[in-house]
Protein backbone atom coordinates (compact mmCIF):
# COMPACT_ATOMS: atom_id res chain seq x y z
CA UNK A 1 0.00 0.00 0.00
CA UNK A 2 1.32 3.44 -0.92
CA UNK A 3 2.19 5.60 2.03
CA UNK A 4 -0.09 8.55 2.64
CA UNK A 5 0.84 11.84 1.04
CA UNK A 6 0.03 15.30 2.29
CA UNK A 7 0.41 18.38 0.15
CA UNK A 8 0.13 21.72 1.88
CA UNK A 9 -0.55 24.69 -0.37
CA UNK A 10 -0.11 27.98 1.38
CA UNK A 11 1.50 31.34 1.97
CA UNK A 12 1.44 33.86 4.73
CA UNK A 13 0.70 36.68 2.35
CA UNK A 14 -2.83 36.97 1.03
CA UNK A 15 -3.97 37.25 -2.57
CA UNK A 16 -1.12 35.29 -4.10
CA UNK A 17 -3.27 32.53 -5.57
CA UNK A 18 -3.17 29.72 -3.03
CA UNK A 19 -6.63 28.42 -3.81
CA UNK A 20 -6.04 28.75 -7.54
CA UNK A 21 -2.97 26.53 -7.30
CA UNK A 22 -4.81 24.08 -5.03
CA UNK A 23 -7.51 23.82 -7.68
CA UNK A 24 -4.97 23.05 -10.40
CA UNK A 25 -3.42 20.37 -8.19
CA UNK A 26 -6.81 18.75 -7.56
CA UNK A 27 -7.62 18.85 -11.28
CA UNK A 28 -4.24 17.33 -12.05
CA UNK A 29 -4.77 14.43 -9.67
CA UNK A 30 -8.30 13.96 -10.98
CA UNK A 31 -6.98 13.76 -14.56
CA UNK A 32 -4.38 11.22 -13.44
CA UNK A 33 -6.88 9.12 -11.47
CA UNK A 34 -5.18 9.75 -8.15
CA UNK A 35 -7.77 9.54 -5.36
CA UNK A 36 -7.60 12.78 -3.47
CA UNK A 37 -9.31 14.56 -0.62
CA UNK A 38 -8.96 18.22 0.20
CA UNK A 39 -9.22 20.43 3.24
CA UNK A 40 -10.08 24.08 2.99
CA UNK A 41 -8.93 26.16 5.93
CA UNK A 42 -10.92 29.24 4.97
CA UNK A 43 -13.16 28.51 7.91
CA UNK A 44 -16.08 28.97 8.16
CA UNK A 45 -16.70 29.74 4.47
CA UNK A 46 -14.40 27.88 2.11
CA UNK A 47 -13.34 29.00 -1.33
CA UNK A 48 -11.85 25.69 -2.43
CA UNK A 49 -15.00 23.89 -1.39
CA UNK A 50 -17.03 26.02 -3.79
CA UNK A 51 -15.07 24.54 -6.72
CA UNK A 52 -14.55 21.00 -5.45
CA UNK A 53 -17.46 20.42 -3.06
CA UNK A 54 -17.46 16.63 -3.33
CA UNK A 55 -13.97 16.08 -2.02
CA UNK A 56 -13.42 19.13 0.17
CA UNK A 57 -14.04 19.65 3.87
CA UNK A 58 -13.76 22.98 5.62
CA UNK A 59 -11.57 22.84 8.70
CA UNK A 60 -10.10 25.20 11.25
CA UNK A 61 -6.46 24.22 11.38
CA UNK A 62 -5.93 25.93 14.68
CA UNK A 63 -8.49 23.66 16.36
CA UNK A 64 -7.24 20.36 17.72
CA UNK A 65 -10.40 18.54 16.70
CA UNK A 66 -9.92 19.54 13.08
CA UNK A 67 -6.23 18.68 13.18
CA UNK A 68 -7.32 15.21 14.25
CA UNK A 69 -9.81 15.06 11.38
CA UNK A 70 -7.00 15.65 8.95
CA UNK A 71 -4.04 13.80 10.34
CA UNK A 72 -5.57 10.96 12.32
CA UNK A 73 -7.27 9.71 9.15
CA UNK A 74 -4.15 9.61 6.99
CA UNK A 75 -3.71 5.88 7.32
CA UNK A 76 -7.16 5.06 6.00
CA UNK A 77 -6.93 3.11 2.74
CA UNK A 78 -8.29 5.66 0.23
CA UNK A 79 -7.78 8.34 -0.76
CA UNK A 80 -4.05 8.40 -0.31
CA UNK A 81 -3.40 12.01 -1.18
CA UNK A 82 -4.52 14.87 1.03
CA UNK A 83 -4.34 18.44 -0.23
CA UNK A 84 -4.62 21.19 2.36
CA UNK A 85 -5.29 24.73 1.18
CA UNK A 86 -3.94 26.84 4.01
CA UNK A 87 -5.40 30.29 4.24
CA UNK A 88 -3.34 33.49 4.34
CA UNK A 89 -1.31 34.05 7.47
CA UNK A 90 -1.62 30.47 8.61
CA UNK A 91 1.23 28.73 6.81
CA UNK A 92 3.91 29.26 9.45
CA UNK A 93 1.59 28.50 12.39
CA UNK A 94 0.31 25.41 10.54
CA UNK A 95 3.82 24.12 9.94
CA UNK A 96 4.67 24.79 13.59
CA UNK A 97 1.61 22.75 14.60
CA UNK A 98 2.69 19.91 12.33
CA UNK A 99 6.10 19.96 13.96
CA UNK A 100 4.54 19.94 17.43
CA UNK A 101 2.33 16.92 16.74
CA UNK A 102 5.28 14.96 15.34
CA UNK A 103 4.05 15.04 11.75
CA UNK A 104 7.26 16.52 10.40
CA UNK A 105 9.31 13.85 12.14
CA UNK A 106 7.11 11.19 10.56
CA UNK A 107 7.76 12.76 7.17
CA UNK A 108 11.47 12.90 7.87
CA UNK A 109 11.54 9.20 8.75
CA UNK A 110 9.72 8.37 5.52
CA UNK A 111 6.42 7.19 6.97
CA UNK A 112 4.52 9.94 5.20
CA UNK A 113 5.14 11.83 2.00
CA UNK A 114 4.96 15.53 2.72
CA UNK A 115 5.17 18.34 0.19
CA UNK A 116 4.71 22.06 0.60
CA UNK A 117 3.70 24.32 -2.25
CA UNK A 118 4.73 27.72 -1.01
CA UNK A 119 2.89 30.22 -3.20
CA UNK A 120 4.85 33.37 -3.88
CA UNK A 121 3.57 36.59 -5.29
CA UNK A 122 5.88 39.05 -7.02
CA UNK A 123 6.58 41.14 -3.93
CA UNK A 124 9.37 41.34 -1.37
CA UNK A 125 6.85 40.73 1.42
CA UNK A 126 5.97 37.43 -0.17
CA UNK A 127 9.57 36.40 -0.84
CA UNK A 128 10.57 37.22 2.73
CA UNK A 129 8.45 34.27 3.86
CA UNK A 130 10.80 31.78 2.22
CA UNK A 131 13.47 31.79 4.94
CA UNK A 132 10.94 31.30 7.71
CA UNK A 133 9.10 28.50 5.96
CA UNK A 134 12.34 26.74 4.98
CA UNK A 135 13.07 26.08 8.68
CA UNK A 136 10.31 23.47 8.69
CA UNK A 137 11.26 21.72 5.50
CA UNK A 138 13.54 18.89 6.63
CA UNK A 139 11.94 15.74 5.31
CA UNK A 140 9.54 17.62 3.08
CA UNK A 141 9.54 18.35 -0.62
CA UNK A 142 9.62 22.12 -0.76
CA UNK A 143 8.30 23.85 -3.85
CA UNK A 144 8.61 27.57 -4.39
CA UNK A 145 5.65 28.36 -6.61
CA UNK A 146 6.12 31.57 -8.57
CA UNK A 147 2.57 32.59 -9.33
CA UNK A 148 2.36 35.25 -12.02
CA UNK A 149 -0.86 36.84 -10.84
CA UNK A 150 -0.09 40.00 -12.82
CA UNK A 151 2.37 41.20 -15.41
CA UNK A 152 5.23 41.91 -13.02
CA UNK A 153 8.33 39.75 -12.57
CA UNK A 154 10.02 38.04 -9.63
CA UNK A 155 12.99 40.41 -9.72
CA UNK A 156 14.75 38.38 -12.42
CA UNK A 157 16.01 41.73 -13.69
CA UNK A 158 17.98 42.12 -10.44
CA UNK A 159 20.00 38.91 -10.16
CA UNK A 160 21.38 39.61 -6.68
CA UNK A 161 17.90 40.13 -5.26
CA UNK A 162 16.58 37.12 -7.15
CA UNK A 163 19.41 34.85 -6.01
CA UNK A 164 19.10 36.00 -2.42
CA UNK A 165 15.62 34.52 -2.34
CA UNK A 166 15.52 31.68 -4.80
CA UNK A 167 19.00 30.21 -4.57
CA UNK A 168 19.40 30.39 -0.82
CA UNK A 169 17.31 27.32 -0.05
CA UNK A 170 19.30 24.38 -1.39
CA UNK A 171 16.62 21.73 -1.76
CA UNK A 172 13.75 23.88 -2.92
CA UNK A 173 12.33 23.37 -6.40
CA UNK A 174 10.82 26.23 -8.34
CA UNK A 175 7.49 25.96 -10.13
CA UNK A 176 6.18 28.63 -12.43
CA UNK A 177 2.46 29.28 -12.73
CA UNK A 178 1.80 31.53 -15.72
CA UNK A 179 -0.78 34.28 -15.70
CA UNK A 180 -4.29 33.35 -16.71
CA UNK A 181 -6.28 35.78 -18.80
CA UNK A 182 -8.33 37.91 -16.39
CA UNK A 183 -11.67 37.42 -18.10
CA UNK A 184 -11.13 33.68 -18.30
CA UNK A 185 -10.30 33.60 -14.59
CA UNK A 186 -13.40 35.62 -13.74
CA UNK A 187 -15.62 33.41 -15.89
CA UNK A 188 -14.42 30.28 -14.05
CA UNK A 189 -15.06 32.09 -10.77
CA UNK A 190 -18.60 32.86 -11.84
CA UNK A 191 -19.13 29.31 -13.05
CA UNK A 192 -17.82 27.89 -9.73
CA UNK A 193 -16.58 24.72 -11.39
CA UNK A 194 -13.17 23.04 -11.51
CA UNK A 195 -10.96 24.24 -14.36
CA UNK A 196 -11.29 20.84 -15.97
CA UNK A 197 -15.07 21.08 -16.12
CA UNK A 198 -14.86 24.59 -17.50
CA UNK A 199 -12.61 23.41 -20.31
CA UNK A 200 -15.06 20.58 -21.02
CA UNK A 201 -17.94 23.11 -21.09
CA UNK A 202 -19.73 21.48 -18.15
CA UNK A 203 -21.66 23.01 -15.29
CA UNK A 204 -21.58 22.13 -11.60
CA UNK A 205 -23.78 19.05 -12.09
CA UNK A 206 -22.07 17.95 -15.30
CA UNK A 207 -24.82 19.53 -17.39
CA UNK A 208 -23.82 21.13 -20.70
CA UNK A 209 -22.82 24.75 -20.27
CA UNK A 210 -22.30 27.60 -22.68
CA UNK A 211 -18.97 29.13 -21.77
CA UNK A 212 -17.10 31.22 -24.31
CA UNK A 213 -14.96 29.15 -26.64
CA UNK A 214 -12.22 31.77 -26.39
CA UNK A 215 -12.18 31.74 -22.59
CA UNK A 216 -12.24 27.96 -22.48
CA UNK A 217 -9.33 27.97 -24.88
CA UNK A 218 -7.36 30.31 -22.65
CA UNK A 219 -8.06 28.17 -19.60
CA UNK A 220 -7.10 24.99 -21.46
CA UNK A 221 -3.85 26.53 -22.67
CA UNK A 222 -3.02 27.86 -19.21
CA UNK A 223 -3.92 24.63 -17.43
CA UNK A 224 -1.78 22.66 -19.87
CA UNK A 225 1.17 24.90 -19.00
CA UNK A 226 0.56 24.49 -15.27
CA UNK A 227 0.27 20.73 -15.59
CA UNK A 228 3.46 20.55 -17.62
CA UNK A 229 5.16 22.06 -14.57
CA UNK A 230 3.60 19.35 -12.39
CA UNK A 231 4.77 16.78 -14.92
CA UNK A 232 8.25 18.27 -14.75
CA UNK A 233 8.47 17.84 -10.99
CA UNK A 234 6.91 14.34 -11.32
CA UNK A 235 4.10 15.17 -8.93
CA UNK A 236 2.35 11.83 -9.35
CA UNK A 237 5.60 10.00 -8.57
CA UNK A 238 6.06 12.13 -5.47
CA UNK A 239 2.71 11.01 -4.11
CA UNK A 240 3.50 7.42 -5.00
CA UNK A 241 1.31 7.01 -8.08
CA UNK A 242 2.27 6.08 -11.59
CA UNK A 243 0.81 8.24 -14.32
CA UNK A 244 -1.79 6.23 -16.22
CA UNK A 245 -2.03 7.72 -19.65
CA UNK A 246 -4.69 5.30 -20.89
CA UNK A 247 -6.98 6.00 -18.01
CA UNK A 248 -6.51 9.68 -18.62
CA UNK A 249 -8.72 9.29 -21.70
CA UNK A 250 -11.34 7.59 -19.64
CA UNK A 251 -15.06 7.51 -19.38
CA UNK A 252 -15.41 11.25 -19.68
CA UNK A 253 -14.67 10.88 -23.38
CA UNK A 254 -11.29 12.49 -23.20
CA UNK A 255 -12.39 15.51 -21.19
CA UNK A 256 -9.61 14.98 -18.73
CA UNK A 257 -7.14 14.88 -21.55
CA UNK A 258 -8.58 18.01 -23.07
CA UNK A 259 -6.35 20.28 -21.08
CA UNK A 260 -3.22 18.41 -22.02
CA UNK A 261 -0.84 20.15 -24.42
CA UNK A 262 -1.99 19.19 -27.89
CA UNK A 263 -4.93 17.39 -26.41
CA UNK A 264 -7.69 19.78 -27.34
CA UNK A 265 -11.04 18.21 -27.82
CA UNK B 1 -24.77 19.32 -42.73
CA UNK B 2 -22.08 20.85 -44.87
CA UNK B 3 -19.14 22.49 -43.18
CA UNK B 4 -19.14 26.22 -42.55
CA UNK B 5 -16.19 27.94 -44.20
CA UNK B 6 -14.25 30.65 -42.40
CA UNK B 7 -11.84 32.48 -44.69
CA UNK B 8 -9.09 34.40 -42.95
CA UNK B 9 -7.40 36.84 -45.32
CA UNK B 10 -4.17 38.00 -43.80
CA UNK B 11 -0.69 39.39 -44.18
CA UNK B 12 1.73 41.07 -41.78
CA UNK B 13 2.14 43.79 -44.43
CA UNK B 14 -0.16 46.71 -45.26
CA UNK B 15 -1.46 47.43 -48.76
CA UNK B 16 -0.98 44.00 -50.30
CA UNK B 17 -4.59 43.63 -51.42
CA UNK B 18 -6.25 41.94 -48.45
CA UNK B 19 -9.39 44.04 -48.60
CA UNK B 20 -9.66 43.60 -52.37
CA UNK B 21 -9.55 39.83 -51.97
CA UNK B 22 -12.00 39.99 -49.06
CA UNK B 23 -14.42 42.02 -51.21
CA UNK B 24 -14.13 39.61 -54.10
CA UNK B 25 -14.63 36.61 -51.86
CA UNK B 26 -17.58 38.14 -50.02
CA UNK B 27 -19.32 38.97 -53.27
CA UNK B 28 -18.62 35.50 -54.64
CA UNK B 29 -20.00 33.83 -51.49
CA UNK B 30 -23.07 36.06 -51.61
CA UNK B 31 -23.64 34.89 -55.15
CA UNK B 32 -22.80 31.26 -54.48
CA UNK B 33 -24.36 30.65 -51.06
CA UNK B 34 -26.82 33.53 -50.78
CA UNK B 35 -25.19 34.88 -47.65
CA UNK B 36 -21.92 35.80 -46.03
CA UNK B 37 -20.73 37.69 -42.98
CA UNK B 38 -17.59 39.77 -43.28
CA UNK B 39 -15.54 40.72 -40.24
CA UNK B 40 -13.42 43.81 -40.57
CA UNK B 41 -10.38 43.65 -38.29
CA UNK B 42 -8.76 46.20 -40.47
CA UNK B 43 -9.74 49.66 -39.38
CA UNK B 44 -6.32 51.21 -39.98
CA UNK B 45 -6.29 50.44 -43.71
CA UNK B 46 -8.82 50.67 -46.55
CA UNK B 47 -11.49 48.55 -45.06
CA UNK B 48 -14.10 45.96 -46.04
CA UNK B 49 -16.72 47.87 -44.07
CA UNK B 50 -16.48 50.77 -46.53
CA UNK B 51 -17.21 48.54 -49.50
CA UNK B 52 -19.74 46.04 -48.17
CA UNK B 53 -21.40 47.69 -45.16
CA UNK B 54 -24.52 45.51 -45.32
CA UNK B 55 -22.69 42.24 -44.78
CA UNK B 56 -19.73 43.44 -42.74
CA UNK B 57 -19.26 43.79 -39.01
CA UNK B 58 -16.33 45.35 -37.25
CA UNK B 59 -14.26 43.26 -34.89
CA UNK B 60 -11.14 43.73 -32.88
CA UNK B 61 -8.65 41.46 -31.22
CA UNK B 62 -6.96 44.02 -28.99
CA UNK B 63 -8.84 42.86 -25.90
CA UNK B 64 -10.39 39.65 -24.60
CA UNK B 65 -13.95 40.87 -25.00
CA UNK B 66 -13.35 41.64 -28.68
CA UNK B 67 -11.74 38.25 -29.18
CA UNK B 68 -14.74 36.54 -27.59
CA UNK B 69 -17.18 38.47 -29.77
CA UNK B 70 -15.29 37.46 -32.89
CA UNK B 71 -14.16 33.91 -32.18
CA UNK B 72 -17.38 32.73 -30.54
CA UNK B 73 -19.09 33.59 -33.85
CA UNK B 74 -16.42 32.00 -36.01
CA UNK B 75 -16.63 28.68 -34.22
CA UNK B 76 -20.36 28.29 -34.93
CA UNK B 77 -21.32 25.72 -37.55
CA UNK B 78 -24.31 27.72 -38.81
CA UNK B 79 -23.75 27.27 -42.56
CA UNK B 80 -23.09 30.98 -43.00
CA UNK B 81 -19.74 31.58 -44.66
CA UNK B 82 -17.48 34.06 -42.90
CA UNK B 83 -14.71 36.22 -44.29
CA UNK B 84 -12.20 37.97 -42.07
CA UNK B 85 -10.28 40.90 -43.41
CA UNK B 86 -7.42 40.80 -40.94
CA UNK B 87 -5.37 43.98 -40.80
CA UNK B 88 -1.60 43.75 -40.63
CA UNK B 89 -1.55 45.32 -37.18
CA UNK B 90 -3.71 42.50 -35.79
CA UNK B 91 -1.84 39.65 -37.48
CA UNK B 92 0.39 38.57 -34.56
CA UNK B 93 -2.25 38.99 -31.88
CA UNK B 94 -4.84 37.08 -33.89
CA UNK B 95 -2.70 34.06 -34.65
CA UNK B 96 -1.21 33.93 -31.14
CA UNK B 97 -4.74 33.80 -29.79
CA UNK B 98 -5.83 31.24 -32.39
CA UNK B 99 -2.95 29.00 -31.33
CA UNK B 100 -3.64 29.40 -27.62
CA UNK B 101 -7.33 28.61 -27.81
CA UNK B 102 -6.85 25.67 -30.18
CA UNK B 103 -9.11 27.14 -32.85
CA UNK B 104 -8.23 24.79 -35.70
CA UNK B 105 -8.78 21.60 -33.71
CA UNK B 106 -12.03 22.82 -32.20
CA UNK B 107 -13.19 24.00 -35.64
CA UNK B 108 -12.54 20.57 -37.13
CA UNK B 109 -14.50 18.97 -34.31
CA UNK B 110 -17.47 21.28 -34.82
CA UNK B 111 -17.65 21.05 -38.59
CA UNK B 112 -16.20 24.49 -39.24
CA UNK B 113 -13.61 24.77 -42.00
CA UNK B 114 -11.14 27.61 -41.50
CA UNK B 115 -9.04 28.55 -44.53
CA UNK B 116 -6.11 30.90 -44.14
CA UNK B 117 -5.49 32.95 -47.27
CA UNK B 118 -2.05 34.42 -46.80
CA UNK B 119 -1.32 37.33 -49.13
CA UNK B 120 2.37 37.02 -49.94
CA UNK B 121 4.91 39.79 -50.17
CA UNK B 122 8.65 39.65 -50.74
CA UNK B 123 9.83 41.16 -47.45
CA UNK B 124 11.24 39.44 -44.36
CA UNK B 125 8.12 39.97 -42.24
CA UNK B 126 6.11 38.00 -44.78
CA UNK B 127 8.70 35.19 -44.84
CA UNK B 128 8.60 34.93 -41.03
CA UNK B 129 4.81 35.02 -40.97
CA UNK B 130 4.64 32.36 -43.67
CA UNK B 131 6.92 30.04 -41.69
CA UNK B 132 4.85 30.60 -38.56
CA UNK B 133 1.60 29.81 -40.37
CA UNK B 134 3.07 26.75 -42.05
CA UNK B 135 3.92 25.31 -38.68
CA UNK B 136 0.63 26.17 -36.99
CA UNK B 137 -2.06 25.87 -39.66
CA UNK B 138 -3.04 22.49 -41.13
CA UNK B 139 -1.62 22.26 -44.67
CA UNK B 140 -5.00 21.78 -46.35
CA UNK B 141 -6.29 24.96 -44.67
CA UNK B 142 -3.37 27.14 -45.73
CA UNK B 143 -3.28 28.86 -49.10
CA UNK B 144 -0.80 31.42 -50.29
CA UNK B 145 -2.15 34.18 -52.49
CA UNK B 146 0.12 35.40 -55.23
CA UNK B 147 -1.24 38.86 -55.95
CA UNK B 148 0.58 39.81 -59.13
CA UNK B 149 -0.22 43.45 -58.54
CA UNK B 150 2.04 43.29 -55.47
CA UNK B 151 4.66 40.71 -56.44
CA UNK B 152 4.79 41.34 -60.19
CA UNK B 153 5.01 37.60 -60.86
CA UNK B 154 7.99 37.00 -58.60
CA UNK B 155 6.66 34.93 -55.73
CA UNK B 156 9.66 34.09 -53.51
CA UNK B 157 10.55 30.38 -53.60
CA UNK B 158 10.26 30.16 -49.82
CA UNK B 159 6.58 31.09 -50.04
CA UNK B 160 5.60 28.74 -52.82
CA UNK B 161 5.78 25.36 -51.11
CA UNK B 162 2.07 24.82 -50.39
CA UNK B 163 -1.22 25.53 -52.18
CA UNK B 164 -1.27 28.66 -54.28
CA UNK B 165 -3.99 30.92 -55.55
CA UNK B 166 -3.12 33.45 -58.21
CA UNK B 167 -4.71 36.88 -58.52
CA UNK B 168 -3.77 38.46 -61.83
CA UNK B 169 -2.72 42.09 -61.96
CA UNK B 170 -5.13 44.60 -63.43
CA UNK B 171 -4.06 47.69 -65.36
CA UNK B 172 -3.91 50.77 -63.16
CA UNK B 173 -6.99 52.40 -64.72
CA UNK B 174 -9.07 49.29 -63.98
CA UNK B 175 -7.62 49.05 -60.49
CA UNK B 176 -8.74 52.62 -59.90
CA UNK B 177 -12.16 51.70 -61.29
CA UNK B 178 -12.71 48.73 -58.95
CA UNK B 179 -11.36 50.66 -55.97
CA UNK B 180 -14.42 52.90 -56.03
CA UNK B 181 -16.51 52.27 -52.93
CA UNK B 182 -19.68 51.86 -54.98
CA UNK B 183 -18.20 49.24 -57.30
CA UNK B 184 -19.61 45.72 -57.15
CA UNK B 185 -17.96 42.80 -58.93
CA UNK B 186 -21.15 40.79 -59.22
CA UNK B 187 -23.14 43.79 -60.48
CA UNK B 188 -20.47 44.31 -63.10
CA UNK B 189 -20.77 40.70 -64.27
CA UNK B 190 -24.54 41.02 -64.43
CA UNK B 191 -24.74 44.33 -66.20
CA UNK B 192 -21.73 44.49 -68.47
CA UNK B 193 -22.88 43.22 -71.86
CA UNK B 194 -19.39 42.75 -73.27
CA UNK B 195 -18.07 39.58 -71.63
CA UNK B 196 -14.73 39.89 -73.37
CA UNK B 197 -13.51 42.85 -71.34
CA UNK B 198 -10.38 42.38 -69.27
CA UNK B 199 -12.23 43.16 -66.05
CA UNK B 200 -15.01 40.71 -66.86
CA UNK B 201 -12.43 38.02 -67.48
CA UNK B 202 -10.52 38.92 -64.33
CA UNK B 203 -13.60 38.67 -62.09
CA UNK B 204 -14.69 35.38 -63.67
CA UNK B 205 -11.20 33.92 -63.21
CA UNK B 206 -11.18 34.83 -59.55
CA UNK B 207 -14.71 33.56 -58.97
CA UNK B 208 -13.63 30.32 -60.64
CA UNK B 209 -10.68 30.04 -58.23
CA UNK B 210 -12.99 30.61 -55.28
CA UNK B 211 -15.43 28.02 -56.60
CA UNK B 212 -12.54 25.54 -56.68
CA UNK B 213 -11.79 26.42 -53.08
CA UNK B 214 -15.40 25.82 -52.06
CA UNK B 215 -15.46 22.52 -53.95
CA UNK B 216 -12.28 21.50 -52.18
CA UNK B 217 -13.98 22.12 -48.84
CA UNK B 218 -16.96 20.03 -49.89
CA UNK B 219 -14.68 17.15 -50.87
CA UNK B 220 -12.72 17.40 -47.62
CA UNK B 221 -15.98 17.25 -45.66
Amino acid sequence: MAKPAVIVVGADKGGVGKTTVSRTVLDYFNANNVPTRAFDTESPRGTLKRFHPDITEIVDMTATADQMRIFDTLNNDVPSVTVIDVRAGLLSPALASLRDIGFLDAAKSGQITFAVFHILGPSIASLDEIAETANFMQGAKYFLVKNFINNTSFFEWDQSTYNSYFHRIKDATEITIPKLNEMAFEQVEVASVPFLKFVANKGTKDENANYSFVLRGYVRHWLANVWSEFDRIKLTDIVGKEKDKDKEKDKTGGEKAAARPGGEK
Amino acid sequence: MRRTPVYIICSPRPLVGKTLIARLLCEFLLLQRGGVVGFDVNLKEPSLLDFLPRVTETADVDNTFGKMQLMDRLILNDDIAKVIDLGFHAFDEFFTMVGEIGFFKEAARRGVAPVVLFVADSDRASARAYAMLQSSVPARAFITIDNEYVLRGELPDALSRGRLLNIAALPVFLKTYIDRVSFSFTDYLRHEKDTSTELHQWIRDNYFSFRELELGLLLQG
